[in-house]
């Protein structure tokens, strides 16, 4: 595979041209255009959660986060300001930046140059993908124009968000929007990886990136459209008058908390899988290492979640009422789909026995998210538990909790990754100081902030409270928790202006600086061109992209 | 033509960047077409911005489709033939949505205290559904003579059956707007009680995949009376409307007669 010497240079017209952008169907450029939407919901997402973080710092009213939320009249109260950071921060990274993320801009790049083909199945639909996830963006911006701001968190729960006097419009068609962008997006990657494998590369050789993004999409394409019909019903609720979650009228409220959940519980693992996936290739390639129980983490891993992802969603309901017997029975299902994640860790950790490892900044980020994934795991264990999540549930540690694997496990792995392609997107580098100051600032600064809402959470910190007089023993706590935010914001200033910077600046690389087996590294140039391959790929029998060992 | 699903084309790999403005046409279009004029008219009221907002997507989405359909009749794709593979994972989405929308009316109807239908529900012709079923059926055997006439190269007789199957989907959507100005001249509207909830909304969205059928006919009328098809999209929109049929028999049976 010591081709490189023999690639052709592709005979293509170098030099930027705006036209081949915007209206791009390639997958990689598509891909990029991903990565600077998401990072830019990424953005605006973070600034609501330090003005969440500097608000909770006041006891009573300090009133800075109406600022935030672009309200400098003050025509809105504190609390309804607050609500609108929340709605904003929630929906945006989890809809606009973690999924787009990572199924969008990460499986966009990767896919099809880890399998060795020249583009997606249906690269329009590709593009019509994106555009949706954008036209997604200016809806949900939209919030900071309206003067009746959605204040619904990302959940949307009714009654709340059909009486209220905020716009719950902009919620259902950012839902909408991004919804039917990740059923297109399935559509085009299932297809994608069943039949434009390379002539010869089997299931079994499959990049795990490939196999986790296989498994997120199995679960957009059956989870999400049943998210998009339960707040279309609420759009119905609210503005044409029906009354499906009215009980006053014979509704249900907790209908839509199960159709929700539904979804929102599986799209976990939509963000999880992907996030795993690239921690393996990373892993793997600054290891040395073949991915340790491949196949245990394949069809343990990845189709156990597929299996026992829908049955696990009741679990959000423990304290909305339900009959007892079912609160067992999924208390069950929530313990159990620990299996297959743990076979993921297992392998993930495994990777690295007897490896050669080198670390560059990705791999840094890779080794924290391994241990965050231990705090985030292990503190959902007791939230399984129906007697501990009584009195867990709607605290700070259920905060605390989920931000340890959505927050930083997730978001670092997409940090990681996007170090660790730099070079294959633009052919320079962008592991420098800045990036290891940026990285020394969001690891110190995301773990002050979070210890601390695990301890007030256990001591009885509500979720959600914009205020929290009755405790005035917590303030120290959220002080702390504050000075973090504000350490991150540092990073993730720097992280990005370093990006920008290394992208134009940066030094230059050889087209496989980090000595990778796979595809995307071995076969084409830094950054590809049209088409992806000089020459059309074929791996044989006993070709892996962990091929470390011969 | 399953031997041939999943080819690879080897030709060399292009030497320019593919663009197309089609997705991003589209893309944009149907915020402006749908979720702008449905914020503006219904949570604003103002009619004037819906109508601008809606008056900017229209031609969008029109124009997206139309060079969407003139580059699929000419342009090479990575990949051959998996088309019809597409359209069935789209389908698996569009079941799961009225699984979801279903399972919302079952928990309406079995949690019901009162009689039902409840009160306000005024009579509901049962013979409109039956003759509505008959008029779907026929557009997918229609729509299927069309396919073979397609394959046997005889364009004529293509188009024949394809305006016979328009007819039969503007018929069904006209019997749809006829049973509902009827109902609402009556006094049964969304907001009247649950049923009429249920009821509009599962009608409606099945309506809806009609009238995208329809539309998806009438394009492929106009692309292969100008320019040509490809008889790729022709087999996806069948597909898509055999399910379009399908969906009906439970839409028509747990709405009309259960």
């Amino acid at each position: 595979m010591s081709a490189i010497a023999e690639i052709e240079t592709a005979t293509v017209k170098s030099g930027f041209r705006l036209s081949e952008w915007v209206f791009t169907t390639d997958h990689k450029r598509i891909g990029i255009l991903y990565l600077i939407g998401s990072m830019a919901a990424f953005l605006v997402a973070g600034l609501m959660a330090l003005g969440i973080r500097i608000e909770q710092t006041a006891i009573g009213e300090s009133g800075l986060i109406n600022y935030f939320v672009l309200d400098f009249s003050r025509s809105i109260s504190t609390g309804t300001a607050y609500n609108v950071a929340l709605y904003f921060h929630g929906a945006a990274m989890i809809l606009a930046f973690l999924i787009p993320g990572l199924t969008g801009f990460a499986a966009n790049y990767l896919v099809p140059l880890m399998l060795g083909a020249r583009d997606v199945a249906f690269p329009r639909i590709n593009a019509l993908s994106l555009w949706l996830f954008w036209a997604a963006i200016v809806v949900a911006l939209l919030t900071f124009l309206v003067p009746d701001k959605p204040d619904v968190l990302w959940t949307g729960y009714p009654p709340y968000s059909i009486t209220t006097p905020g716009n719950t419009a902009l919620y259902v068609f950012t839902v909408h929007l991004i919804g039917f962008a990740s059923i297109l997006g399935a559509v085009n990657f299932l297809v994608t990886i069943i039949y434009m494998r390379a002539p010869g590369m089997g299931w079994n050789q499959m990049n795990m990136f490939v196999w986790t993004t296989f498994g997120a999409f199995m679960i957009q394409i059956v989870f999400v459209p049943v998210l998009a019909a339960a707040v279309t019903l609420l759009l119905f609720d609210k503005y044409l008058g029906t009354g499906f979650f009215d009980a006053a009228r014979g509704g249900d409220p907790l209908l839509y908390q199960n159709l929700f959940w539904f979804y929102s519980h599986p799209a976990v693992y939509v963000i999880f899988l992907p996030a795993m996936g690239l921690l393996y290739e990373i892993v793997a390639t600054q290891a040395k290492n073949p991915i340790f129980n491949y196949k245990a983490a394949v069809y343990g891993g990845i189709i156990g979640i597929l299996v026992i992802t829908g049955e696990v969603w009741v679990h959000h309901l423990y304290i909305a009422g339900m009959p007892d017997w079912l609160r067992i029975g999924m208390m069950v299902t929530t313990l159990l789909i620990s299996v297959p994640v743990g076979l993921m860790v297992i392998s993930l950790w495994g990777t690295l026995y007897k490896g050669a490892i080198t670390y560059n900044i990705a791999m840094r980020y890779v080794v924290v998210c391994m241990f965050l994934i231990l705090v985030g795991g292990l503190t959902g264990i007791p939230l399984a538990i129906t007697s501990l999540n009584l009195h867990l549930s709607e605290t700070s540690f259920v905060h605390a909790h989920f931000h340890f694997i959505m927050g930083l496990m997730a978001t670092y792995s997409l940090f990681a990754a996007i170090y660790f392609w730099f070079p294959k997107m633009t052919g320079r580098s962008a592991d420098d100081g800045i990036a290891k100051l940026a990285f020394w600032c969001n690891v110190l600064g995301t773990q002050l902030t979070f210890w601390p809402l695990f301890i007030i959470g256990v001591e009885g910190m509500p979720r959600r409270y914009w205020d929290y007089a009755m405790y005035p023993q917590f303030q120290p706590y959220h002080k702390v928790a504050t000075i973090g935010a504000l350490i991150t914001a540092v990073g993730i200033v720097l992280m990005m202006a370093g990006w920008i910077h290394a992208a134009i600046r940066g030094r230059k690389t050889s087209t496989n600086p980090w000595k990778s087996r796979s595809l995307e590294w071995t076969n084409t140039e830094s950054p590809p061109g049209p088409g992806n391959f000089p020459k059309p790929v074929q791996v044989g029998k006993d070709w892996t992209p962990y091929d470390y060992h011969r | 033509m399953q031997e041939h699903i999943g080819e690879v084309t080897h030709d060399p790999p292009p030497h320019h960047w593919e663009v197309s403005w089609a997705p991003m046409a589209a893309g944009f279009g149907v915020m402006f077409l749908v979720a702008l004029p449905f914020s503006s008219y219904f949570v604003y009221h103002n009619r004037l911005l819906a109508v601008l907002f809606a008056g900017i997507g229209a031609p969008l989405v029109l124009a997206g489709i139309a060079k969407w359909i003139q580059e699929g009749a000419s342009q090479k794709m990575a990949i051959e033939n998996v088309s019809p593979i597409g359209i069935g994972v789209f389908i698996i989405g569009e079941i799961l949505i009225f699984i979801g929308l279903f399972a919302s009316y079952w928990t309406l109807r079995l949690s019901a205290a009162g009689a039902w239908p409840p009160a306000g529900t005024p009579h509901i012709d049962k013979l409109l559904p039956l003759v509505m079923t008959v008029l779907l059926v026929a557009s997918s055997l229609t729509y299927h003579a069309a396919e073979a006439r397609l394959d046997a190269d005889d364009k004529a007789g293509f188009i024949k059956w394809l305006v016979a199957s328009i007819v039969l989907g503007v018929l069904f959507i006209g019997c749809t707007t006829y049973e509902y100005s009827h109902l609402s001249q009556a006094g049964f509207n969304p907001g009247t009680n649950q049923y009429s909830a249920a009821f509009y909304t599962l009608t409606g969205f099945h309506a809806a995949h009609v009238l995208l059928g329809v539309l998806s006919f009438v394009s492929i009328l106009v692309a292969v009376t100008r320019i040509r098809i490809n008889p790729l999209f022709v087999t996806v929109v069948g597909i898509y409307w055999h399910f379009v049929d399908v969906v009906w028999f439970f839409v028509a049976s747990q709405v009309y007669f259960w």
